[in-house]
């Protein structure tokens, strides 16, 4: 049918006001957190509810026009960049909580709902949802879903997928069905974890029941500055090694530290500190002292700078404020970055971090270094300027042999940030085809027609980057 | 500072009031960072892109929110005056008239105060050509002339800390019993107040007109004025009008001969109740009373002042009952409520729904905020009083018996 008449359908579904098709507003969706790549959608469309929602997507799937559902746009691997001409389906005006069910401890939620207003609403309650993504102030949990997104607390409370009880999914061909259930059992073929970090490919999530839990009773966060990165690498596997497992455990090297310093949240760290070192245990009062100790004992045995436990919760808040938002600092060093999401088995952050320095050397390229250190997903942050593109191309490299890197160490390409557009070739170096094939079989299971999110993750052929889409533009 | 640091993060998106109501990405500070970027690289942005620029509140929150510190409201404002489009034409232009001489600044006032008696307001309803639907609305929040009321009893200080009170003009027209009461609370924290005559507005609306000559004449009027009580601090009772005032500096270049002046003044400039928390109020028994307090974009956002005020009133012996988001805008913003009315009217919906139903007021720190949240109560018929926490503190210690 006609270009038209598919947005036609929509405008009736929708409205007139809310799909967008002036060519500035088209563009300004053509990229997400990640920069390095941009392309135009077709049509951007914003559904007010569930049932909108599910119209729109049914209406596409009779038109055939390939689709990308989107949150609040803060995705690291381009996984909300429009390819295909695809239409995005903006989930931005469904941030409603609809009910809170306290006696199943699940909060039903729509998809734009942003992650950290739901902690803030359950607060007064004693109530929050665990998993913290440090883009927490602003991602949505729909986004959260499609990437199973990690974060600093998600060392002791695991990932989103260990807090999504039950999804409402409208599948690419319009059929709307529930997935998990209220109930706490092993589903025999769980089909809701697959949805989870599905990078939007399978369908789209138009309600989410998230798991909430208690405020821990008692919280104790712990800085310890060092004047090595490497010994506080070192630090991090022996408090684990002895048994500990913290809430949070988080690095930062120098460049980081400089960014976030001149960023809002200055925590005023003494000159000259080469990490910083964030280690926070909750839990009941008895245990949380238990631990503290026992970790103060342990760093006790490394050379550090200083110690110190937060007085406050609002000093407590600061810490995490200053580390949260070292991503958007970075900023205030360079025009762009790009950051690596790899991961690494823990006992060889030492090397890890020391081969990263070499691979930037190498390639001229400055990296900022700032991870979640207890589960060993490195997160350098190579700072590059988007209008030389002889730098574009050396971050490129760098970005890619660090990956290789990790690989080598026996870790993975991808610890929360996921696949995107962005690390489809280098999916291959981590599967076999065997495996990608049975993924390809779950994805044409789900969406024969490939409407949902399309070329993004999955790679065609073994070099796939040659057959990519010719519509997306290399920022060069 | 333009755009350059912008990293495209996102984090600022949650903050944004407008982004809240549309969900449309170039209705966010990323978004208009972004439009703002094609702008100045000779993409035309075409109207829409124009618009959905100008609907910036200029509330600030997505500087607070900006790990990267980008001035998104500073800039949207410099590419207001400078295209000389959107809010700066439809509002400001007229306003011109009335605030860019002495004169026309006191025939303002004068207006202003007129139009909170009932029987100018119902006459202003019989020439709707005349006057917006919208400010008739914001007329209703207006507070109605009442007679004296008896002080609380206080000793005038003859040698304490000398503190200047700035009055403003919206702030002097429509509240003036507000700044009478801070005068009144400054001498019961123990400080001289002086009260400089000559004084003026601030500025801020005059400063969105573009006029950089009739600006300078006003800054320095009150130089003027207040250099001459040689005075510590310049306690103000409106959050919009400290805020622009602190940002002088910014205004001048440093090789102006009066930029010394100017600098000196802008960090003399303090909120009444940053003023009044550090000269101490005496602490009073709980009264009972619960307040829930709305957080001005202009002292939360963009002077970071939120703990003041509610120690202030904690101290004077009321019950905080927080309201959700009591920082995201109510929709005044200024002129904002007459040039996006609709827009103002969300905002300004949103904000009466978060108002908690068993409070015996709402208080707050900036005269805009006042009138659109009382005139927004009125539009849903609920009876909660919107006070300014000065007038909220000079009740509780009027009559109290209290040791300085």
């Amino acid at each position: 049918m006609s270009d038209s008449n598919w947005k036609k359908g929509l405008r009736e579904i929708v409205g007139a006001g809310q799909l967008l098709e002036d060519p500035i507003l088209l563009d300004s969706y053509g990229t997400d957190g990640y920069t390095l790549e941009k392309a135009r959608p077709s049509a951007v469309v914003l559904p007010a509810d569930r049932e909108q929602l599910h119209a729109v997507v049914s209406h596409l799937y009779r038109e055939r026009v390939p689709y990308v559902a989107r949150g609040a746009g803060t995705s690291l691997s381009g996984g909300a960049i429009p390819l295909d001409g695809a239409v995005v389906v903006h989930l931005s005006r469904m941030h409603q909580i609809r009910s809170i069910d306290w006696y199943n401890r699940v909060a039903y939620c729509e998809p734009g709902v942003v992650n950290r207003k739901l902690s803030e609403a359950l607060a007064p309650f004693g109530y929050y949802y665990a998993p913290d993504p440090s883009s927490q102030q602003a991602c949505t949990l729909g986004g959260n879903v499609a990437e199973n997104s990690g974060g600093p607390h998600c060392l002791k409370f695991g990932v989103t997928l260990n807090h999504i009880k039950q999804l409402e999914v409208v599948w690419p061909n319009g059929d709307v069905e529930l997935l998990g259930s209220l109930a706490d059992f092993a589903e025999s073929v769980d089909v809701k974890s697959l949805m989870v970090g599905s990078e939007g490919m399978l369908g789209i999530v138009s309600g989410i029941w998230a798991r909430i839990v208690e405020l821990p009773q008692s919280r104790a966060t712990t800085m310890v500055l060092f004047d090595d990165v490497q010994e506080a690498s070192q630090a991090v596997s022996a408090i684990i090694a002895a048994g500990v497992i913290p809430a949070a455990l988080e690095l930062m090297d120098p460049l980081a530290i400089e960014a976030v310093e001149r960023g809002v949240y200055r925590v005023g760290y003494p000159p000259g500190v080469a990490a910083v070192l964030l280690v926070e245990v909750d839990g009941p009062a008895p245990e949380v002292k238990e631990e503290q100790s026992l970790i103060t004992h342990l760093l006790g045995k490394f050379p550090t700078r200083d110690i110190r436990i937060a007085r406050s919760a609002a000093e407590r808040e600061l810490w995490w404020a200053n580390r949260k938002t070292a991503f958007g600092a970075m900023g205030l060093l360079a025009p762009r970055y790009y950051v690596q999401d790899g991961v690494i088995p823990r006992s060889q952050l030492p090397s890890a971090l020391r081969k990263i320095g070499e691979i930037g050397e190498h390639y001229d390229i400055r990296i900022a270094n700032v991870f979640h250190a207890g589960d060993g997903n490195l997160h350098p942050l190579l700072l590059y300027d988007d209008k030389d593109a002889h730098m574009v191309q050396r971050v490129r490299q760098a970005g890619s042999e660090i990956l290789r890197m990790c690989l080598a160490l026996g870790g993975s390409i991808t610890g929360e940030h996921g696949v995107g557009l962005e690390k489809m070739e280098e999916l291959t170096w981590q599967m076999s085809p065997a495996v990608i094939q049975a993924q390809w079989a779950l994805k044409n299971a789900c969406d024969p027609e490939g409407l949902a999110n399309p070329k993004k993750v999955l790679p065609v052929g073994s070099t796939c980057l040659a057959e990519l889409s010719s519509d997306v533009t290399r920022v060069k | 500072m333009i755009n350059e640091s912008c990293v495209h993060c996102g984090l600022c998106l949650s903050s944004c009031p407008t982004y809240l109501v549309t969900g449309v990405e170039t209705e966010s500070p990323r978004g208009r960072v972004w439009l703002l970027a094609q702008y100045s690289s000779g993409i035309n942005i075409g109207e829409t892109g124009l618009n959905h620029l100008d609907d910036c509140l200029d509330c600030r929150a997505c500087e607070e929110a900006c790990p990267a510190h980008i001035p998104v409201g500073h800039m949207v404002n410099q590419f207001r005056i400078a295209s000389q489009t959107g809010m700066a034409l439809s509002v400001v232009k007229p306003l011109r008239y009335f605030l860019s001489t002495r004169r026309g600044r006191l025939r303002f006032k004068r207006l202003l105060n007129w139009s909170r008696y009932r029987l100018v307001q119902r006459a202003m309803s019989w020439f709707p050509e005349w006057i917006p639907p919208d400010a008739l609305s914001l007329a209703s929040g207006l507070p109605e002339k009442t007679g004296e009321v008896a002080r609380p009893a206080m000793v005038p200080v003859k040698d304490g800390r000398n503190v200047m009170l700035f009055r403003g003009c919206v702030m002097e027209a429509v509240y003036g019993e507000t700044n009478q009461k801070a005068y009144d609370l400054l001498q019961i924290a123990g400080a001289r107040v002086v009260n400089p005559e000559s004084q003026t507005c601030c500025g801020a609306l005059l400063y969105h007109s573009g006029d950089t000559q009739a600006l300078r004449d006003l800054v320095l009027e009150n130089l003027t004025a207040f250099d001459e009580s040689a005075s510590g601090d310049v306690a103000v009772t409106s959050g919009g009008c400290s805020a622009f005032m602190k940002e002088y500096g910014d205004l001048f270049s440093p090789e102006d001969p009066i930029y010394a002046r100017v600098v000196r003044f802008a960090a003399a400039v303090k909120d009444i109740s940053d003023v009044l928390v550090q000269l101490g109020l005496p602490s009073l028994p709980v009264n009972g009373r619960r307040i829930s307090m709305h957080d001005a974009c202009h002292l939360a956002h963009a002077q970071g002042i939120r703990q003041s005020p509610r120690k202030l009133l904690q101290g004077a012996g009321y019950a905080l009952v927080e309201m959700p988001d009591a920082d995201r805008c109510c929709g005044a913003a200024g002129t904002y409520n007459l040039t996006h009315p609709e827009m103002a009217r969300t905002l300004q919906a949103y904000k009466v729904s978060d108002i908690p139903q068993d409070i015996d007021a709402v208080a707050l720190g900036n005269p805009g905020c006042q009138l659109q949240i009382a005139a927004g109560l009125n539009r849903q018929g609920r009876e909660v009083p919107v006070r300014h926490t000065v007038d909220l503190l000079w009740e509780a210690y009027q009559g109290a018996k209290y040791e300085r």
